[in-house]
C-alpha cells in the first residue's frame, strides 16, 4: 500500500489536537490542565502553519510559528506565576473556586 | 472728558471699598475697616460735591454721558441700543449728595454701634455695596440701568435686613422684604417692556423729549401706572407696606440709612424722574396721591399704639413716604423732593437716636421698659426731641417747611385733592401725637426697669453724628422756604416743561401754614395730656391740666367722665380702635390667611400631584427599567470560566458554519 502523507493529514491532526485542547479547556477544572490545553491548541495552530508553509512553499508560516513560540514562552511565564499565587492563596487549583466576578 | 471720569468716582469708590472689604476685611481690625469704609464714602461725597459745584456754575444744565453699549442689536422691527449711561442734573445731585453724606454720617455711628459684632467686615461690605447700588439707581441715564440699580438696592437691602441671619425673624423679614419688593418690581418690568414697545429706546432724554412734545397719551398713563406699582413696592406703600416694619430686624444704623432715609425714597425719586410722563396723566397722579395719603393715614394710625422703638419709626417712615407720594400725585414735585431731603435728615436722626437708646439699653427695644432716659443720655434725648418736633412740623425746624409745602400744594391743587388735604392734616395731628408719645415713653418719667435705671450715656462716636444730624434737622428746611426757592432752582431744569403745582404764597401761605402748625401742636398737646404721666385715665389728667379754663374742663368731664351711653360706647370704640391699630388693621393677618396660606396650600398641592406623582414618578419608573432588565440578564455572568468558554466555542462554531455556508453560496 502506498500511503501518501499529504498536507491534509497534518491539517486533520492539527484539527484533532485543537479540538482536544478546546474540549479540555471546557470540561476540566484544574488550572494546570487547562493551561496545558492552551499549549496544546497553540501547538495545533503551529502545526497548521508549518503544514501550510510547506504546502505553499513559502516561509511566511514558519516565521509566524517562531513568533507564536516566543509569545507562548512568555505567556507560560506569566500564567504559571499567576497560578502559583492563586494556589498559595486559595490552596486549590480549581477554576470554579475563582468565580468571584459572577453577576 | 473730565466729567466723564469724575462722574464715575462717586459710583465706583463705594463699589471698590465693598470689594476690598469683602476680600481683605477678614484680616483687618474693626477700626481699620471703619476707617477705610468711611474714607471711601468721604471720597464719593466729595466727588458728588465737586460735580454739584460744576453743575451750579453751569446753571443746572443736565447732561448724560454714555460710556459703552450694553446691548446693540437690530431686531426685526427696530433697533435696540442700550448704553451704560450716567446722568447728572439737579435731582441726581441732590440724591447723590444725600446718600453719600448720610451714608458717611451713619458709618461714623456704626463704627461704635457695630464694634462688638463679629461680622463687622461683612456689614461694611454690604453697606458700601448698598451705597453703590443706590448711586447707580439715581445716576442712571436710562431705564435699564435704573432697573439694574433698583434690583441691586433690593438685594443689598435684603442682605442687611437678614444680617443677623441666625435670628429666625431676621431671615424671615429679609425674605418678606425681598418678595414684596419683587412684586413691585414686576410692575417696573412691565413698564420697561411697554416703554420699549412705544419708544424703541430706554434713554430718559429721548423719552422725555417725546413725551413733553406729545403729552397725554394713554400709553404714557399705563407706563406711569406700572412704574407706580414698582415705586409703591420699593417705598412700602399700601398694599406692599408690611415689609418695612419687619425690616427693622436689621442693624439699626442700616435701618437708618436704608429703611428710613434713602432706599425707601427711591420710589419717590423715580416718580419725580418720570415727571414729564406723569404730569400729563391726571388719573394716575390722583391715584398716587390717594394711595399715598391713605397709606400716610393708615401708618400714622398704626404707629399710635406700637411699643417697639423701631417699629414706631418704621410706621412713621411709611407715613412720611405717603406724604411724599401725596406731593408727587398733586404735581408738587419740588415739595416731594424737599420733603425727601428734610425727612432723610430728621428720620436718620431719630433712628440713630433710637440706635443709641437700644445700645444703652442692651438691645431692649420695648419702649414700655424705658423711661427717664433724658437724665441719663441728655444729648440723645434732646437731639431726638428736635427730631420729634421736626417731624411734627413745628417751625422753624426742617419738617415744618417741607410738610407745609406739601399740604399747601395739595390745597392749591384743589378739586378732588381737597379731601386728601384734610386727611393729610389729620395725619399730621396723628404724627405729632405718636411721635410725642414715643419721646415721652422713652425719655420722661422714671425708669421702669433695671436697664433703664442703669443706662449710660452714648459714646462720643455716637453722639457726634447725632449732633451733626440735629443741626441738619434744624437748618436744612431753610434751603426751600417761601422766601428762598433753593430746591426749586436746583430742580428747575429737571422739571422743565412740566406742570408743577406751586405752594401758596402771601396770605394764603400764612393761613395754611398756621393750620398745619396748629395740627402739629394739637397732636403734641394730645400726646402730652394722654401720656405725660402715663395715666390710664386721661380725664383726671384733664382735670389737673391748668391751661384749660375751668368751665371747659368741667364740661369735658361731665360729658365723658360719667358712665352713660356715650362713654360706654366711646370706650368700646376706643378699645376697638386700639386693637385695630396695634395689629396694623390686621393687614398681615388677613394677608397671611388669604394670600400666603392659599398659595402655600396650592404649592403643596402642586408639589404632591405634579412634582411627586408626575415628574418624580416618570423618572423613577424609567429608572426601574434598566434594573429589571439587569436582573434578568445577570445569571449569564456566572463567573465560571468554562461556561464562558463553552459559549465562546459554540458561538464561534455557529459563525464558522455561517461563513462556510455563505462561501458555499447557500445563504
Amino acid at each position: 500500500m502506498d500511503i501518501q502523507i499529504t498536507t491534509d493529514w497534518y491539517l486533520t491532526l492539527a484539527a484533532i489536537l485543537f479540538s482536544l485542547g478546546a474540549i479540555g479547556m471546557m470540561i476540566r477544572k484544574n488550572v494546570l490542565i487547562m493551561f496545558m490545553c492552551v499549549e496544546l491548541m497553540l501547538n495545533a495552530v503551529n502545526l497548521t502553519f508549518v503544514a501550510a508553509s510547506r504546502h505553499f512553499g513559502s516561509a511566511d508560516g514558519q516565521v509566524a510559528v517562531l513568533f507564536i513560540l516566543v509569545v507562548a514562552a512568555a505567556e507560560v511565564v506569566v500564567g504559571l506565576a499567576i497560578i502559583v499565587s492563586i494556589f498559595s492563596k486559595k490552596r486549590s487549583a480549581s477554576v470554579d473556586d475563582l468565580s468571584l466576578s459572577r453577576g | 472728558m473730565l466729567e466723564k471720569i469724575l462722574l464715575l468716582t462717586p459710583l465706583l469708590l463705594p463699589l471698590a471699598t465693598a470689594i476690598f472689604l469683602n476680600f481683605v476685611g477678614k484680616y483687618m481690625k474693626v477700626n481699620q475697616i471703619a476707617l477705610v469704609s468711611s474714607l471711601g464714602l468721604l471720597g464719593a461725597l466729595s466727588g458728588a460735591l465737586i460735580l454739584f459745584i460744576f453743575l451750579l456754575l453751569d446753571n443746572f444744565h443736565p447732561y448724560t454721558i454714555s460710556y459703552y453699549g450694553i446691548i446693540n442689536a437690530d431686531d426685526w422691527n427696530g433697533r435696540l441700543n442700550v448704553w451704560f449711561q450716567l446722568r447728572w442734573d439737579g435731582l441726581v445731585a441732590i440724591m447723590a449728595i444725600l446718600v453719600t453724606f448720610l451714608g458717611f454720617i451713619i458709618q461714623l455711628f456704626s463704627a461704635s454701634y457695630m464694634a462688638e459684632d463679629e461680622k463687622v467686615g461683612r456689614y461694611y461690605t454690604y453697606f458700601n455695596f448698598f451705597v453703590f447700588s443706590m448711586l447707580l439707581l439715581v445716576m442712571s441715564g436710562n431705564f435699564v440701568i435704573m432697573f439694574v440699580g433698583w434690583e441691586l438696592v433690593g438685594l443689598s437691602s435684603y442682605l442687611l435686613i437678614s444680617f443677623w441671619y441666625k435670628k429666625k425673624e431676621a431671615s424671615r423679614a429679609g425674605k418678606k422684604a425681598f418678595i414684596l419688593n419683587r412684586i413691585g418690581d414686576f410692575g417696573f418690568l412691565i413698564a420697561l417692556m411697554m416703554i420699549y414697545d412705544i419708544y424703541y429706546s430706554f434713554s430718559f432724554d429721548e423719552i422725555f423729549d417725546f413725551a413733553l412734545r406729545y403729552p397725554g397719551s394713554t400709553e404714557d398713563a399705563l407706563i406711569c401706572f406700572f412704574l407706580m406699582v414698582g415705586a409703591f413696592g420699593k417705598s412700602a406703600q399700601l398694599p406692599f407696606s408690611s415689609w418695612l416694619p419687619d425690616a427693622m430686624e436689621g442693624p439699626t444704623p442700616a435701618s437708618a440709612l436704608i429703611h428710613a432715609a434713602t432706599m425707601v425714597t427711591a420710589g419717590v425719586f423715580m416718580l419725580v424722574r418720570i415727571a414729564p410722563l406723569l404730569h400729563s396723566s391726571p388719573l394716575v397722579s390722583l391715584l398716587i396721591a390717594t394711595i399715598g395719603t391713605v397709606t400716610a393715614f393708615f401708618a400714622a394710625f398704626v404707629a399710635t399704639t406700637q411699643f417697639d422703638i423701631k417699629k414706631v419709626l418704621a410706621y412713621s417712615t411709611i407715613s412720611q413716604l405717603g406724604y411724599m407720594f401725596l406731593a408727587v400725585g398733586s404735581g408738587a414735585y419740588v415739595a416731594a423732593i424737599f420733603h425727601l431731603i428734610t425727612h432723610a435728615f430728621f428720620k436718620a436722626l431719630l433712628f440713630l437716636g433710637a440706635g443709641a437708646v437700644i445700645h444703652a439699653m442692651n438691645h431692649e427695644q420695648d419702649i414700655r421698659n424705658m423711661g427717664g432716659l433724658l437724665k441719663r443720655m441728655p444729648v440723645t434725648g434732646y437731639s431726638m426731641l428736635i427730631g420729634t418736633l421736626a417731624i411734627s412740623g413745628i417751625p422753624p425746624l426742617a419738617g415744618f417747611w417741607s410738610k407745609d409745602e406739601i399740604l399747601g400744594s395739595t390745597f392749591m391743587a384743589g378739586g378732588l385733592y381737597l379731601p386728601l388735604w384734610i386727611l393729610g392734616l389729620l395725619t399730621s395731628v396723628m404724627t405729632a401725637f405718636y411721635m410725642g408719645r414715643h419721646w415721652i415713653y422713652i425719655f420722661l418719667g422714671e425708669g421702669r426697669t433695671e436697664q433703664a435705671l442703669s443706662a449710660n450715656k452714648a459714646p462720643k462716636l455716637m453722639r457726634r453724628p447725632l449732633l451733626i444730624l440735629t443741626i441738619g434737622s434744624v437748618f436744612i428746611g431753610f434751603i426751600n422756604t417761601p422766601f428762598f426757592h433753593g430746591v426749586e432752582n436746583v430742580l428747575h431744569e429737571v422739571i422743565h416743561g412740566v406742570n408743577v403745582t406751586h405752594p401758596p404764597e402771601g396770605l394764603s401761605f400764612v393761613v395754611l401754614a398756621s393750620i398745619s402748625v396748629l395740627a402739629g401742636v394739637v397732636g403734641l398737646f394730645l400726646s402730652n395730656i394722654v401720656f405725660l404721666q402715663k395715666l390710664t385715665n386721661p380725664l383726671s389728667q384733664i382735670q389737673e391740666f391748668k391751661l384749660l379754663p375751668k368751665k371747659i374742663r368741667n364740661i369735658i368731664v361731665n360729658i365723658f367722665g360719667k358712665e352713660n351711653f356715650i362713654t360706654v360706647n366711646g370706650k368700646k370704640l376706643l378699645s376697638l380702635l386700639e386693637r385695630l391699630s396695634f395689629n396694623g388693621l390686621y393687614l398681615d393677618h388677613y394677608g397671611n390667611k388669604v394670600l400666603v396660606n392659599k398659595s402655600k396650600s396650592f404649592s403643596r398641592f402642586v408639589a404632591v400631584s405634579v412634582d411627586q406623582l408626575l415628574i418624580d414618578g416618570l423618572v423613577n419608573n424609567l429608572a426601574k427599567i434598566p434594573v429589571l432588565v439587569g436582573k434578568q440578564i445577570r445569571p449569564l455572568q456566572s463567573g465560571y470560566v468554562r461556561s464562558y468558554l463553552s459559549t465562546f466555542g459554540i458561538m464561534s462554531l455557529i459563525l464558522i458554519a455561517l461563513l462556510i455556508l455563505s462561501i458555499g453560496g447557500l445563504l
